[in-house]
């Protein structure tokens, strides 16, 4: 028996379910659902409302049905053991705008989306690996709280997790983390400020019209748009980074496929490069228009906004 | 009679490799699909000899054409052997050319006319055969050629001699398509004499499936809706196809075959459907339904089930769309019906998905306002193994979605019950489907699961809702963005 559960379902005569007078009873209806305890909920754009379908003769729907229907009748009827149809299976698609991945299975979106799409920086547009390297990174750009207490104490903290050190400038910063750590000395997760330079835009904003604008980058995180690949591709990037086994980011050097910054984030990289290599050259710009938001850097920079989130 | 045991090969000839059969039958199977697309999917069916085989039909075109001539010229002396003239005269028009020629020999049709009705009931037999090779002919002039024989060929109809009323039958079912001899057939009475016949031949089954063609043939016709389905269902045939959808196990499927598509042809073309479900349509289809779910439930497949399965999915669903909710319960009755639906839609998926979409979608208008329904799926536990089938792409996904918003929708205690049954879990994979329509779905059943109870909610954001519904926000589509932002503000965070 293939289906045993459903067969003892189907011969059990008149199952007792709640009859469909019930329906007779209630009639066609939907409980409220909108109001859910907050008053003039307006601009509820969820309208779904279930619907009976109508199909006629020439529906797509039908097509595969009609032809075996024909091939029977002029006699080319084919059995089940014969043919078989290919079954397909639904693709996944990373659906972030500007950003047009496609995925067979759910663990290679889920993949890219980590990589590239979880943690970005609202201001400058920039792909971290882990929050907290988004969180040092917005600290150290983007709070002008943290430019003044730097001038006064040691702010710029040791990047490995655990060390807990702390410098007075990312210059210091570096030297560790080259010195103990072993770090190389163009890790790309300790740019300074300075280094920033041009960052070419590639793709504009699509869907101006339809967006919220957002007047100041810190207050809403209504609708904004995310520039995924707007960011050039910098030679720089191609020099070998080792990778050592580092605990879960192994995977990703072999995803590659963006143009954001992407490295292994080894705790502890052994590099035989001597730091006196060329002065990083200048990749990125603050063309970024101040009303554009994004990313769920946006939230982190925004302390005390949503206390809720971890 | 159709023997559906044997797979017949008409476009392959003796001696085709497998392989060269599959690419020939793949190459007609192409060809049907652009003449779907053009709105002329037609076909003729052939009745063979019970004494022949299709391997012996071998396509000699010049002896044919040869042939054709000369026999009409022993034909027109007339003799004592004129039946076995005959005989050869219909082995000659198998060949299509040879088809050709026969027509444009001077009285030619004139000739085969007066034998079909003449005093010789052997030579009946064989004119009636060779019009049928020639109804088979793809040429429009040869089938407005056989329009003198018309009236005789229906008049026929009332007749008794089984074999003669099926070539009559098939002979008229070729020739409908063409639409100068529908209308004359029309005007003839064919719809008449089609329920007389098959009101007096009810329990002669080889005449039912004859008859249940020749009807599927005029209602497939594309202006069927303004004159012959009226015409059809003011008669007493809605009634008698209906009898007939049992299949009868000795004979086979083929007669329920035929009437199922015919009361499909009548379902999908109009909305209004008084008529049908006065008569039990719904009540009948579903039930057969019903039956024929426990047999692919068991795993008794029967070569051909879905030849019957399809049609009668279309009329249940089609009917469905037009019942009204106060009807439901009497037109359906027996809520078995989902558990077969279940149940082809588990047994097809794999092997015939197009059947499993259409499952799909009859589950969908019997769930879409019938709330016992809805709970039915619930109580009965059927609700997982829908969810199974959300990875499947090609309609039966989105479908399948819809049924469990349908049921969504219902009451918040539904969604309490989905959510328990894994629906959150499956939705956080299917808002990241390339499809967009699945991702809008998903979107509302979300929105339905969360606001339902403070414990779906509070579930939700434990599987990490809340930061794949930030990443939601910035979806291309301003439509998703809008709802995920409204879902967030309004009820996650608030």
């Amino acid at each position: 028996m293939l289906q045993p559960d459903l067969v003892r379902l189907l011969t059990e005569g008149h199952v007792l379910v709640k009859s469909c007078d019930e329906d007779c009873l209630t009639g066609n209806t939907q409980e409220p659902r909108q109001s859910e305890g907050e008053e003039g909920e307006e601009g509820n754009p969820f309208n779904f409302t279930p619907q009976l379908i109508h199909l006629n003769k020439d529906h797509q729907l039908f097509e595969d049905g009609d032809i075996h229907r024909h091939m029977y009748l002029q006699d080319l009827y084919i059995s089940e053991a014969e043919d078989k149809p290919t079954l397909s299976v639904s693709e996944f698609a990373c659906h972030i705008s500007g950003c047009s991945a496609i995925f067979s299975t759910l663990e290679e979106y889920e993949h890219h989306y980590n990589s590239l799409h979880r943690h970005v920086c609202c201001s400058c547009r920039r792909s971290l690996p882990s929050a907290r390297l988004l969180d040092i990174h917005i600290q150290e750009w983007h709070d002008s709280l943290f430019t003044i207490l730097s001038q006064r104490q040691d702010m710029y903290q040791c990047l490995v997790e655990g060390c807990g050190q702390k410098f007075s400038t990312s210059k210091h910063r570096k030297g560790h983390l080259i010195k103990i750590h072993k770090y190389p000395p163009d890790f790309r997760f300790d740019k300074t400020k300075k280094d920033k330079g041009n960052r070419q835009t590639k793709k504009q904003p699509q869907k101006d019209t339809t967006m919220d604008v957002v007047d100041d980058v810190c207050e809403s995180e209504g609708v904004c748009e995310v520039m995924c690949d707007g960011l050039s591709h910098q030679p720089e990037q191609e020099e070998s980074m080792e990778t050592h086994g580092s605990e879960e980011e192994a995977a990703r050097m072999a995803k590659s496929a963006s143009t954001e910054e992407h490295a292994d984030l080894n705790a502890a990289a052994p590099s035989t490069e001597s730091s006196s290599s060329d002065p990083l050259e200048p990749r990125y710009s603050y063309r970024v228009p101040t009303n554009v938001c994004f990313g769920r850097g946006s939230v982190r920079g925004f302390r005390g906004r949503r206390g809720r989130r971890k | 009679m159709w023997r559906l045991n044997k797979v017949r090969h008409k476009a392959g000839r003796p001696g085709d490799s497998v392989e060269e059969l599959k690419l020939k039958r793949r190459e007609h199977e192409k060809a049907l699909r652009q003449a779907r697309r053009d709105r002329q999917l037609v076909s003729k069916r052939l009745l063979l000899n019970d004494d022949e085989d299709q391997s012996e039909v071998t396509m000699d075109t010049n002896s044919g054409e040869q042939d054709v001539v000369a026999v009409l010229q022993k034909l027109h002396h007339s003799g004592p052997e004129r039946d076995t003239h005959l005989k050869a005269l219909s082995k000659a028009l198998r060949d299509p050319s040879a088809q050709l020629t026969f027509i444009k020999q001077e009285n030619s049709m004139h000739l085969l006319v007066g034998l079909l009705t003449g005093s010789d009931a052997t030579c009946r037999l064989q004119a009636v055969r060779c019009l049928h090779e020639l109804s088979h002919s793809p040429h429009t002039s040869v089938a407005s050629a056989c329009l003198p024989a018309s009236p005789y060929l229906l008049t026929y109809l009332s007749g008794q001699s089984t074999k003669f009323t099926e070539l009559c039958l098939y002979t008229l079912g070729n020739l409908c398509p063409d639409s100068v001899v529908k209308e004359k057939l029309l005007a003839q009475g064919i719809v008449p004499a089609l329920a007389s016949c098959l009101e007096n031949q009810r329990h002669n089954l080889a005449v039912v499936e004859a008859v249940g063609f020749t009807l599927s043939q005029l209602l497939q016709a594309n202006n069927a809706a303004e004159k012959i389905i009226p015409m059809v269902l003011a008669s007493s045939l809605p009634s008698h196809l209906l009898s007939v959808l049992t299949p009868d196990p000795k004979f086979g499927l083929g007669p329920a075959i035929e009437c199922a598509w015919c009361i499909h042809y009548l379902t999908c073309s109009m909305k209004d459907h008084r008529v049908l479900l006065a008569q039990g349509a719904l009540l009948q289809c579903s039930s057969l339904l019903v039956s024929l779910g426990g047999a692919v439930a068991e795993g008794n497949k029967e070569e051909g089930m879905e030849l019957l399965i399809c049609p009668l999915l279309r009329c249940v669903g089609n009917l469905l769309s037009s019942c009204p909710l106060t009807d439901l319960s009497a037109q359906m009755g027996d809520v078995r019906i989902v558990v077969a639906l279940c149940a082809l839609l588990q047994a097809f998926l794999h092997t015939q998905p197009a059947l499993a979409r259409e499952s799909a979608w009859v589950l969908n208008n019997l769930t879409a306002h019938s709330r016992a329904l809805c709970s039915a799926l619930l109580t009965l536990n059927l609700v997982p193994g829908l969810i199974q089938l959300l990875p499947f792409s090609q309609g039966i996904n989105t479908m399948i979605l819809r049924v469990l918003a349908n049921i969504a929708h219902n009451k918040k205690d539904f969604c309490v019950q989905l959510a328990h049954r894994g629906l959150l879990s499956a939705l956080c994979a299917t808002l990241k489907m390339a499809d967009q329509e699945m991702v809008t779905l998903s979107m509302d059943v979300l929105f339905m699961l969360v606001v339902s109870s403070p414990q779906v909610a509070e579930e939700f954001v434990k599987q990490g809702g809340l930061s794949l519904l930030e990443a939601t926000q910035y979806n291309s589509e301003g439509e998703i963005r809008q709802r995920a932002t409204h879902l967030l503000e309004h009820h996650l965070l608030s």
